[in-house]
């Protein structure tokens, strides 16, 4: 049975429309799978080949992996919150309850969102330091780790944008705490404060400047930084799994 | 195989490669997905949506009710009012009358009320999380919505964030704000209402700037240990002063106390009657026919409370008050203290003389005890002052030389929103906004010893009152919509004009009578008596007010007006205080025939059975809830009978009167049947 | 000492005339290979359904924390209304930690834009590319600065009553010392430490601080930001 159904999937891939959607074709030979990686928009960015070592578990935790995993679960939930909501004051809160008690699975669904985003955030920091401590920040990785700092950095902006838009006294004390701080730079403090903010305390300008850094600005940024980390990745001979064996 | 073999090929089955591990994990991850719609469908609401159909679908009417049952969440939106209440989600039967017998929650249908229940939502009256639609959220305190539902004994708030005007269902929230004004807490606190009117106190605290010419310095110590060991119905509460503090204040409010006749010599005051039994059985019975006690209240031997309220308690009184100064305040209680609701009863000496000897020997030696002060030193009457400043005793009373505090204590206008999170709770209270207001006011001092907030005597459901209509403070009755405020009617200053009105007032006779929506309500409104008696009798009955209705303690006093003051009174009284209804001479008793009286002695005893409520004949009628009709001939005009027959609530609205509709034809024959009945009643005769 | 060539380099960049040469091949320098790469599998599937497989468990894990546990919801926020203590979001609870102890622009600005510039510097650093023992030169002078720069660190620290720091620099700075000492026999522990390099050192005290002072701005701070037990029901 299992094998009339891998028959039934290589006629499948065999087909005219298969054929013209995915244009590797069928057949177990590594020409296909080279072409499966290289001819995909998304894959293409990932070298055909890679290191067997650097799949082991213990070489990446694959915090990599698991960090972009919960950024596309983000993208995935958050476009539909984005339809039941509005960056309003006071609506925005009153959406925040839609979604609880009226919304079908909308409870679930800013669940999901919340705690991708918290393990989004620890992801990165994870990742991070198991990069350092295997020390693959090393030349010529050197600018993808910078990269990799900026990313932290909008994976961070990015979950404190959202963290306001429910406005609920959490959130909005939150990023009025976290503003704050922002006054304490010098010369320039409380003018890049009212730049993020729109005005001088946190207010309904603040929450729509929040939902477009939020929902259109960070997320570009993030994906633009993504890709190139992904294209480093290659271009700096693949994921670092250590030194080469010494050839005895 | 062994079961080790088994799971080993169990595991090569489902994790045997990556594409296999891959295929496992996403069956799983769609596995849990699907518990999604689940959760759904199990949602809360939708239990209590079948519970309801099965409910219904054993009772008679059972198509008709599924009929209007609507599925799905259900809610009121009235953006207007920021209100999102999707309680009729599960309080499904709200509008069901035929239900009225189910008394399982949520099914039950609201009883009935003057509102439509789709013009304000659920929660604008029993508070709770309106848009929840989970049992938890909708009903209690969480984290998300801090105010639970109100308990049903405090729902009459609800009614007050929209109305000020005393509505009949409202008793408790009427009572409360009347307590709030009566008790002086509005002295303190500042409380606005809806519309940004502020309650104001409706106490009459005396002025304490000439209190050394009225009492003792020993009584104001004993009045302040505590004021309800004085008098029982005393409002003033009890500050919990150490002794020494009140022996500084007492020290103080007599240094700065002034004479009140500053440069008049004070009468020479009458001496008291002799204190045998006759001049106190006199002096009682003036007391009686003055009848002092519609306003006064002295406690009986039992221990109750027997009078008026609307003047002090006298009941230890004698211990109170010095001799010279209650005399001249008998003779004319206007120069002490010029605001005071007490008439000026023209007494002539020797009728003080009786009174002091009455009042006189109203004391109670326990209550002083044996409380002697010296001569103060400078040292105790200034820290006095301080302690004067610092309890707010000028938000009250006029002291001289303490300035009114302004806001003394924390303002209420928000007090029925005030956020948990800002509430300090004493131990043992629950933590609700009911109970900690409740708390508060029952004993203030619980919550920290260094509070300046009194100790009050209240009853139990005065306290439920004060919390009921402090409740009504919140948020929302600030910004209910104009078009749903119902004001509460204004406080007229209407004051008569000329002679005729420095009599009024020197009388007090706003203190019982309304005229043009000012005074009381202990007497029959005055607005119109102008067109409604003769002006004969008016005089008459001001120099010697007899009874009108027999069966009431109440009465008229006796103020021993001249025959000019009773003239220049009745003048005014006929020219000015005329209904603009009708013509008060329109229709001349002169024209009445017998036969007019006669039909209308039938109609009286016959269709409209007066008598159950009037007066006559004394000899066979028995009605003693109207006005006793004996003399009614002297003192009602004919056009004013007529019309009260007609529509008595047109011209006096509230009366117990009944519209009757009457037709011209019977009101004019009854009206001339009364305007005969002239004859004093003889028991009347007799006594004079 | 010079050597006879037998041969002359010359550049030319017409390859059809002269050949291109990758490597000049002499008597005494013979091909040897020294490293060989590893064996390469292909992405597809070998790497790809890895990947899918580790976010799959991921996903697992985050539904299943959707469905039984909801994300907080608190009140509408209320501008008059401060809730003691505002908290900011848990990965900048250590900074807020911090600025308990130090003035705003030093917590709130000096020291992040001194962790942002110190994460971005890592790589461009020769020391931290070598990553050599930290005490494999020079034990005596370095051991010298370390201690001068704790002991200034320590006082720092007592000055301005930072024990959430104090304490965690301590221990690094004891097991610092420790990896620097010279037993007879050391043990494995003691070897692996020896090997650690300045740049180890640094992030892990970095780690230690930013895990310490998150976790006690998240669970140990109540009204006022006074210190609370999380079970005290004050946060």
């Amino acid at each position: 049975m299992a094998n009339s159904l891998e028959a039934r999937l290589t006629s499948l891939r065999d087909t005219r429309v298969w054929r013209s959607i995915f244009r590797s074709g069928s057949g177990a030979t590594n020409l296909r799978r080279a072409l499966a990686v290289q001819q995909n928009v998304f894959l293409h960015l990932a070298s055909v080949k890679v290191r067997k070592r650097s799949l082991a578990f213990r070489v990446t935790w694959f915090l990599g992996t698991l960090t972009l995993g919960a950024f596309l679960i983000l993208v995935l939930t958050g476009i539909p919150l984005m339809l039941y909501y509005h960056p309003s004051v006071p609506q925005a809160y009153a959406d925040m309850n839609d979604l609880r008690f009226v919304v079908s699975a909308g409870v679930f669904l800013r669940n999901l969102h919340r705690w991708s985003a918290h393990a989004m955030v620890l992801l990165v920091f994870a990742h991070m330091f198991k990069v350092f401590y295997r020390g693959a920040y090393r030349p010529p990785r050197e600018f993808n780790w910078v990269i990799g700092v900026v990313l932290l950095l909008i994976t961070l902006f990015l979950s404190y944008t959202g963290y306001l838009l429910p406005w609920d006294q959490l959130a909005f004390w939150a990023i009025t705490v976290g503003s704050n701080l922002i006054s304490a730079v010098p010369v320039f403090g409380a003018r890049i404060r009212f730049l993020l903010l729109g005005g001088h305390t946190v207010n309904a300008n603040a929450l729509l400047r929040f939902y477009v850094l939020h929902c259109v600005i960070l997320p570009l940024a993030a994906v633009t930084f993504v890709a190139i980390h992904f294209w480093r990745i290659r271009k700096d001979g693949g994921i670092y799994s250590g030194e080469s064996k010494r050839h005895e | 195989m062994s079961l080790g073999g088994k799971i080993a090929a169990a595991r090569r089955l489902l994790f045997g490669d990556s594409a296999r591990t891959f295929g496992t994990l996403s069956v799983v991850l769609l596995a849990l997905l699907a518990v999604v719609p689940a959760k759904d469908y199990f949602r809360e609401w939708r239990t209590y949506q079948k519970g309801y159909l099965r409910l219904v679908s054993k009772r008679s009417d059972a198509t008709s009710l599924a009929r209007r049952f609507e599925p799905g969440v259900q809610q009121v939106w009235l953006p207007e009012l920021g209100v999102v209440d999707r309680c009729a989600t599960c309080h499904v039967a709200l509008k069901e009358s035929s239900l009225a017998d189910v008394k399982t929650q949520p099914f039950r249908p609201h009883p009935s009320i003057p509102h439509n229940l789709s013009d304000f939502g659920c929660a604008f009256c029993h508070r709770g999380q309106g848009a929840a639609t989970t049992v938890e959220e909708a009903h209690r305190s969480t984290k998300s919505w801090e105010e639970p539902i109100l308990p049903a004994r405090y729902l009459e708030s609800s009614c007050g964030q929209c109305h000020l005007d005393r509505p009949a269902g409202t008793p408790l929230l009427n009572q409360g704000r009347d307590t709030l004004a009566q008790y002086g807490c509005v002295r303190c606190h500042t409380i606005k209402t809806l519309g940004g009117v502020t309650l104001a106190g409706t106490d009459d605290p005396p002025s304490l700037a000439h209190i050394a010419e009225k009492t003792s310095r020993e009584w104001i110590a004993a009045w302040l240990k505590n004021p309800q060991a004085y008098a029982a119905s005393a409002t003033m509460p009890n500050f919990q002063l150490p002794d020494e503090d009140i022996r500084d204040i007492s020290a103080f409010l007599m240094a700065q106390s002034t004479p009140y006749r500053a440069g008049t010599a004070a009468e020479t005051a009458p001496a008291a009657a002799a204190a045998d039994a006759a001049a106190q059985q006199e002096g009682a019975s003036l007391y009686g026919e003055s009848f002092c006690a519609s306003c006064h209240a002295t406690q009986n031997a039992a221990g109750t409370l027997v009078g008026g309220t609307l003047g002090p308690e006298l009941t230890r009184v004698g211990s109170k008050v010095k001799t010279a100064w209650l005399a001249d305040w008998l003779r004319n209680p206007k120069v002490y203290d010029p605001e005071t609701k007490m008439p000026h009863y023209r007494l002539d000496s020797k009728q003080i003389g009786l009174l002091l000897g009455f009042l006189g020997g109203k004391t109670d030696s326990d209550f002083l005890g044996n409380r002697h002060f010296d001569a103060a030193p400078k040292a105790e009457i200034e820290h006095g002052q301080k302690l004067v400043i610092e309890r707010g005793c000028a938000a009250c009373h006029d002291i001289n030389g303490v300035k009114k505090p302004d806001d003394f204590a924390p303002e209420l206008t928000l007090v029925g929103s005030r956020p948990l999170a800002k509430i300090l709770f004493a131990p043992g209270v629950p933590e609700t906004l009911p109970d900690y207001i409740a708390a508060k006011i029952r004993q203030p001092r619980s919550f920290g010893n260094a509070l300046k907030m009194p100790q009050y005597t209240l009853a139990p459901q005065q306290v439920d009152g004060l919390v009921t209509a402090l409740l009504a403070q919140t948020e929302g009755a600030q910004t209910v919509p104009a078009r749903l405020r119902v004001a509460a009617r204004r406080p007229s200053d209407y004051h008569a004009a000329g002679k005729a009105g420095q009599l009024i007032e020197d009388m007090s006779c706003f203190s019982c009578h309304t005229i043009n929506g000012r005074g009381g309500d202990m007497a029959p409104e005055l607005t119109w008596e102008g067109t409604s008696v003769q002006r004969a009798w008016l005089v008459n009955f001001l120099k010697n007010p007899n009874t009108l209705r027999p069966a009431l303690i109440r009465r008229m006093p006796k103020f021993n007006v001249t025959d000019a003051e009773a003239s220049t009174l009745a003048d005014y009284i006929m020219t000015v205080y005329q209904t603009p209804a009708f013509d008060r001479d329109a229709l001349d008793g002169a024209h009445f025939t017998a036969a007019d009286g006669e039909r209308g002695k039938e109609l009286f005893y016959g269709k409209y059975a007066c008598q159950s409520c009037h007066i006559v004949d004394p000899n066979q009628d028995k009605g003693y809830i109207g006005p006793t009709l004996t003399q009614v001939g002297v003192r009602l005009n004919a056009a004013w009978i007529f019309h009260w027959l007609k529509n008595a609530q047109s011209l006096r609205p509230g009366t117990l009167e009944p519209v009757w509709n009457m037709s011209d034809d019977d009101a004019r024959a009854i009206a001339a049947f009364l305007m005969a009945q002239k004859t004093a009643p003889r028991a009347e005769a007799a006594r004079k | 000492m010079s050597e006879h060539k037998d041969f002359a380099a010359a550049m030319d960049s017409d390859s059809r005339k002269t050949p291109v040469r990758v490597a000049f091949v002499t008597r005494r320098t013979s091909p040897h290979v020294k490293r060989q790469d590893d064996d390469y599998v292909m992405t597809f599937p070998e790497a790809l359904f890895r990947g899918v497989v580790a976010v799959e468990v991921l996903a697992l894990v985050l539904v299943v924390l959707a469905l039984f546990w909801n994300a907080s919801l608190e009140q509408l926020a209320d501008p008059m209304q401060t809730p003691n203590p505002a908290k900011a979001p848990w990965y900048f609870l250590g900074l807020q930690e911090l600025l308990h102890y130090f003035p705003p622009v030093v917590a709130g600005v000096l020291i992040p834009t001194l962790v942002v510039m110190a994460l971005i510097v890592i790589p461009y650093f020769r020391i931290n590319i070598e990553a050599e023992g930290l005490w494999t030169r020079n034990r005596a002078g370095r051991l010298r600065i370390l201690a001068v720069v704790i002991a200034v660190f320590v006082v720092f620290l007592i000055v301005f009553d930072v024990f959430a720091v104090l304490i965690p620099s301590l221990l690094v700075a004891g097991l610092m010392f420790y990896s620097a000492t010279n037993p007879a026999a050391p043990g494995r522990f003691h070897r692996w430490l020896a090997s650690k390099p300045l740049s180890f050192w640094i992030m892990s005290w970095f780690l230690l601080e930013a895990g310490v002072l998150t976790l006690i701005g998240t669970f140990f701070r109540g009204p006022g930001w006074s210190f609370v037990m999380p079970w005290s029901g004050q946060i």
